[in-house]
């Protein structure tokens, strides 16, 4: 452990150590000057440091500029990741629900027109593979969304930059299909 | 951390200091109009994403019958109405849509979570700020996106 003097206080935050950070001056004096030095536990606000920023787990601490664009690069992914599974397990729901209502068969109208008589069953089976796999992807999904807003809480500028270029660009690949998928079922009439 | 009625607070950044009861008034003003930018800001994105299916919308096949029209609403067969939408995708028009949407996504993912920090906070009038915009939003913006939709529709 060959942490600065500080860091020992930011593993049980006690409420005085708190309330120093949220009084201006102090604030203003752990923001402000090197944009290296981070010599703080937990920053309250916006900042731009890459030395000694603690990241979600106790061996993840940042300490160089490389180190920091590798953590960027890395949170850029898992944001990323985060947008393709959202969309993933959409797809994959949809899609269970077609196979569902394939059971769907034409019946003959009153006046010679043939009507599709629907067994429309929302929903999954409790008990099935895909309700499973739905399952396990979700809590991928929450503990994910948790790391990227604990990352978020960091307030390092970089690592918060990384997650919205992250999502964006997850967005922007993943969602592609997406909105082709969604017209179908919603509007098309 | 817990919950307290204080009258100074650090949002975000350095230079949002409060410790006077009208800085105070006027952050809770401005963190308020943020939530309610976030809850419009979602209604427009899904407002947009219907006019991208208005701009593919002569790609749908009409309902061969109004008996049947129902039925095929319900039923929405993927094969069939899959490949004609899907020609339409390639356009710039939908393209440049499509980065619309992007950027206002990163957008809203960047607004949620300023809005998580400053909850964070622990301030009341702040978290009652953030509440209240939310909930104006929600309020104002979906009646109007139901109006947008059926307008367009029609």
């Amino acid at each position: 452990m060959d942490h600065m003097n500080h860091t020992p206080l930011q593993a049980e935050p006690t409420p005085n150590h708190h309330h120093t950070h949220v009084q201006p001056t102090t604030a203003h004096n752990h923001g402000g000057g090197d944009s290296g030095g981070g010599h703080m536990g937990m920053a309250m606000t916006f900042n731009l440091n890459y030395l000694n920023v603690p990241l979600l787990f106790e061996g993840l601490l940042i300490n160089s500029p490389g180190e920091m664009v590798a953590a960027c690069i890395g949170v850029f992914l898992l944001a990323a990741l985060y947008e393709g599974l959202k969309i993933g397990r959409e797809v994959l729901l949809r899609r269970s629900q077609v196979n569902v209502r394939y059971n769907s068969m034409p019946v003959p109208g009153a006046d010679g027109t043939v009507l599709m008589e629907t067994h429309k069953t929302v929903g999954q089976r409790m008990l099935s593979s895909a309700h499973f796999l739905q399952t396990l992807l979700h809590i991928i999904q929450v503990v994910i969304s948790y790391f990227l807003m604990l990352i978020f809480m960091t307030y390092n500028g970089y690592l918060c930059i990384a997650v919205a270029a992250g999502a964006g660009m997850g967005y922007f690949l993943f969602s592609w299909r997406k909105a082709v998928v969604v017209d179908i079922t919603e509007h098309c009439h | 951390m817990t919950f307290g009625v204080f009258s100074s607070v650090t949002l975000l950044f350095d230079f949002w200091d409060v410790h006077s009861p009208a800085g105070m008034v006027l952050s809770v003003l401005l963190v308020l109009l943020l939530a309610l930018f976030y809850e419009v800001l979602k209604v427009w994105r899904v407002w947009l994403s219907g006019s991208q299916l208005a701009v593919r919308a002569p790609a749908c096949t009409p309902p061969p019958s109004v008996h049947s029209e129902s039925a095929s609403m319900l039923e929405g067969s993927p094969e069939t109405s899959l490949a004609p939408v899907e020609l339409h995708t390639s356009g710039p028009n939908s393209w440049l849509l499509h980065v619309i949407q992007t950027a206002l996504h990163v957008l809203q993912v960047v607004l949620g979570y300023m809005l998580m920090l400053c909850v964070m906070s622990y301030n009341t009038w702040i978290f009652l700020g953030v509440v209240l915009g939310s909930v104006l939003g929600y309020f104002l913006s979906f009646p109007l996106l139901d109006q947008m939709q059926s307008f367009r529709l029609v």
